[in-house]
């Protein structure tokens, strides 16, 4: 549902990579005999031998504040996430569990009571209540501070205080999706007298934040370097830092980030370079790991009344893609062709007897250009233009737009490649003038709860993130039915439903997933990896390999 | 008048020159980003779901909704107050962004500009006394190869074998404290002034040839003259207003180049900054970067021109004969 932001943002910075991948939770081997590659997913990495001074982590861009109401894209994130504590936590198993509140209960389908935890201190030493956590998410629905998160506020009707550690959240209709994103950046607790004193400054390197996670902030030298220091009067014990200081440098070019993983420079980083997957996985230097993710990397399209409006183009499009092809050449085999909009993980909270049909139980398009064509020459669209938009971003990008461009061109239409500069590219998601004449461009769409909602929800009717303007009442409904829906099983059965829905009518075409990467340099271990580093309190895990 | 007198209009005449460059820039500058394309208000909600009305809020709250004129007028009363408005993007103030990494571009120029004085102008005269010797074809063939190496190219060289694999230097960041921020600055600055160091050997080269050339150098020779005064007062002497010119024009262009090897050290500098602020349609940054690169251009054309007479008496002559 937010998640075009990051997409946004993340383009938008250039980086070298943007993330994606499959298979959920489990340590397997992922073989792909054709491609002759094979990657393994590590749930956790060596444990930390014991505490260490001080490590330092790569960034591919600096973040633009630490204000958690902007925080929607990796580098913000993957800082606060060790900072500043949300009322849920996202864990690397992409489960949630209470945080800063203790616990929640749904008396009614449109009550939300948080009980908070006691005893919890702000680094400055004062004690976390009600008010702060009130000041906090009441922050969301400011139309002047234009919060990035205000979409997940949109069927609250009031937050109060009702205990010294109560907090009451009243909806206007009953939504599953509102308490799983407690565990991001929309539940983020900052101090209220902070928040109040910092004023404009908030989150800026003058100002910092004020939170209560395992490492308070310590200094920005802006441009450069952020460093955090650990929080000795943190409250969870499981999660005590084992560094004392945690250095993030911003070094945008993809290059520059390998070779200071590999001088020794830098300890580690998230967003390891596809193109440096060979180099740094046979690097003395330290070790290439692979974790879960959430991200899909999927084609829009953005013009429904073009050639593109027929739904069987579309198919024959996707039947005519190769994406082995762009999997093997896009990131070295490192990923999986996504039959579905969402990583098969989003459904790990559906019943497990109904898992594993839900993922299974969606329309197949394999690669078959013959058929593609056959298919296309039946709706008459040969010889149309269509215009796919691409951007000199990263490998990935390039790579793909070329392989769309050949499947266009073999189901008889005249493709055309449109290079956008990073920052047009950029408004694509952002201004619908932007999109006029642009039949297809790519998106790396993350989640950043585990519900296929996060997706879906984006697609309904008049949804801002519904770029080709697609509509289907039987999928709206199907949306409305899961997001109105607390029971895991019926709730799942709604989600598979429009799930299948957008498959059969393809607004958006699925491509491949990719896992989350992290490279660790030879001083430290201890790390999840897991595309939950955008919220879970990951650089505390972080010691001293020996 | 006198002739101190006429020197003083001079100055005077140009700093006023020199003022009405910097307005007429600062109007470009700021009409030119104001037609850029692209909305910055639909940029300024990065994709969030906002209406029409939320986005003629955010357009009244920065101030897009008022006239040009208006807008330009409130920009260049802050500018001439040090205020150059709010990032966009940092949610600071664009003096406080830009302050902060001032220094490391300076740093890096001024080490650039070192080497290319230095270096570029000892390598040419070198070359130019030794014409013909096989010192002279190495300087010319390392010049040509210098002139053609693009900055990025010469960082790639530079880092990987000097950072990566010698380890004798730092491949990232700008460093802390006086001997750490000059080890840090070695190798970007060879990277940057490797193709300038080229030109000014260059034209270094040529102008002593063309000095030695003269008559009153052979004439000079001719009566016994140590051949070292020659050089120092009749040779390059006469030579060094071109070489002056072209290192202070070549050094304040350097403020628009650091960015790529600001980029591929890691630093942080202001080049940096200008790309990224670019790419991110932080308007109010990129106005301040650019009047500020303006300015130093400015700043550094009317040193030299004041400086010029100073070193070639020809040119004060012709200066005052006007």
């Amino acid at each position: 549902m937010r998640t075009v932001r990051r997409a946004a943002g993340a383009l938008l910075a250039a980086s070298a990579v943007l993330i994606t991948s499959a298979c959920s939770g489990t340590a397997d081997k992922n073989e792909d005999a054709a491609a002759g590659t094979s990657y393994e997913l590590t749930k956790q990495t060596p444990a930390a031998a014991g505490d260490i001074g001080s490590f330092t982590w790569s960034i591919y861009a600096e973040p633009s504040s630490l204000d958690y109401a902007y925080a929607y894209d990796y580098p913000p994130n993957q800082i606060l996430a060790n900072v500043c504590e949300s009322l849920l936590r996202w864990n690397p198993d992409l489960t949630t569990s209470p945080n800063l509140a203790s616990s929640f209960t749904n008396p009614t389908p449109t009550t939300w009571v948080y009980k908070i935890r006691p005893g919890v201190r702000f680094h400055d030493g004062t004690v976390l209540t009600a008010k702060d956590v009130v000041a906090s998410l009441r922050r969301h629905m400011d139309p002047a501070v234009g919060s990035a998160w205000e979409n997940t506020f949109r069927n609250v009707k009031s937050i109060d205080m009702t205990g010294p550690l109560e907090v009451t959240v009243k909806l206007t209709k009953p939504d599953a999706v509102f308490n799983q994103e407690m565990a991001t950046s929309s539940g983020t607790i900052e101090s209220a007298a902070t928040l109040a004193k910092a004023g404009k400054d908030y989150g800026s390197p003058k100002g910092g934040v004020n939170c209560t996670g395992p490492f308070s902030f310590g200094s920005w030298a802006s441009g450069q370097s952020l460093t955090l220091k650990k929080f000795d009067g943190y409250w969870n014990k499981e999660l005590k830092p084992k560094a004392g200081q945690v250095k993030f440098v911003f070094l945008s070019d993809a290059t520059t980030r390998v070779n200071a993983f590999q001088s020794g420079e830098v300890d580690g980083g998230w967003m390891v370079p596809a193109d440096a997957y060979d180099q740094l996985g046979s690097s003395t230097a330290g070790k290439l790991y692979f974790g879960v993710n959430s991200t899909v990397a999927e084609e829009i399209v953005g013009d429904l009344k073009g050639p593109l409006g027929d739904v069987e183009v579309r198919k024959a499009l996707l039947m005519a893609i190769d994406r082995k092809g762009i999997v093997k050449a896009g990131v070295g085999g490192t990923g999986e062709i996504a039959d579905s909009l969402v990583t098969d993980n989003m459904w790990d909270q559906a019943p497990a007897a109904d898992r594993k049909a839900i993922i299974k139980d969606v329309p197949h398009y394999p690669y078959d250009p013959a058929k593609a064509k056959e298919i296309a020459e039946k709706a008459g669209v040969k010889g149309e233009r269509i215009v796919i938009a691409t951007s000199p971003l990263d490998s990935q990008t390039t790579i793909v737009a070329q392989a769309m461009e050949q499947a266009a061109k073999a189901i008889g239409l005249d493709p055309k490649i449109e290079t956008l500069s990073p920052e047009k590219y950029s408004t694509l998601f952002t201004d619908a003038a932007a999109r006029k004449g642009i039949d297809l461009f790519l998106t790396f769409w993350y989640t950043s709860i585990t519900d296929p909602l996060d997706v879906y929800g984006s697609l309904e009717t008049g949804m801002f993130t519904n770029y080709g303007g697609w509509s289907n009442k039987e999928f709206d409904q199907a949306v409305e039915d899961a997001s109105g829906t607390y029971d895991p099983a019926a709730r799942a059965a709604a989600s598979a439903k429009a799930q299948k829905i957008a498959l059969r009518e393809l607004p958006w075409l699925p491509l491949y997933t990719q896992p989350t990467s992290v490279f660790l340099g030879n001083r430290i271990t201890g790390v999840q990896p897991s595309v939950a580093y955008l919220y879970y309190p990951w650089a505390a895990e972080i010691g001293a390999k020996k | 008048m006198s002739r101190t007198a006429t020197r003083a209009i001079g100055v005077v005449s140009r700093l006023a020159g020199m003022a009405a460059t910097l307005l007429v820039t600062s109007f470009l500058v700021f009409s030119s980003l104001y037609l850029a394309p692209g909305d910055p208000a639909s940029f300024l909600v990065r994709g969030r779901s906002a209406g029409p009305e939320e986005l003629a809020q955010i357009r009244h709250r920065y101030g897009f909704d008022e006239p040009f004129l208006v807008r330009y007028w409130d920009w260049l009363g802050g500018v001439l107050h040090g205020d150059f408005g709010r990032s966009y993007v940092f949610h600071q103030d664009v003096s406080s962004v830009i302050w902060s990494r001032l220094p490391a571009t300076l740093l890096l120029i001024a080490a650039s500009a070192l080497l290319i004085a230095v270096v570029g102008v000892a390598a040419g005269i070198v070359g130019a006394l030794r014409r013909g010797t096989r010192t002279d074809s190495m300087l010319m063939l390392l010049v040509t190869v210098g002139a053609a190496a693009p900055a990025f190219v010469a960082a790639l060289l530079l880092r990987s074998l000097f950072g990566v694999k010698l380890g004798w230097f730092p491949t990232i960041g700008n460093g802390t404290g006086v001997l750490d921020r000059l080890h840090h600055v070695v190798l970007p600055a060879i990277a940057l002034s490797v193709t300038f160091m080229a030109m000014v050997t260059r034209v270094t080269r040529s102008s002593m040839l063309e000095e030695l050339g003269r008559e009153h150098v052979e004439v000079a020779v001719s009566r016994g003259t140590p051949r070292w005064t020659v050089i120092r007062r009749h040779v390059l002497r006469n030579a060094l207003g071109p070489i002056v010119t072209v290192s202070a024009l070549l050094i304040s262009g350097m403020l628009v180049s650091t960015s790529i090897v600001e980029t591929a050290f890691g630093m942080s500098g202001v080049g940096s900054l200008l790309v990224t602020s670019v790419n991110q349609m932080d308007f109010q940054v990129v106005q301040a970067i650019v009047l500020l690169v303006v300015a130093a251009f400015v700043v550094v054309n009317f040193l030299v021109d004041l400086v010029h007479p100073l070193i070639d008496p020809r040119v004060a002559a012709a200066g005052s004969a006007r």
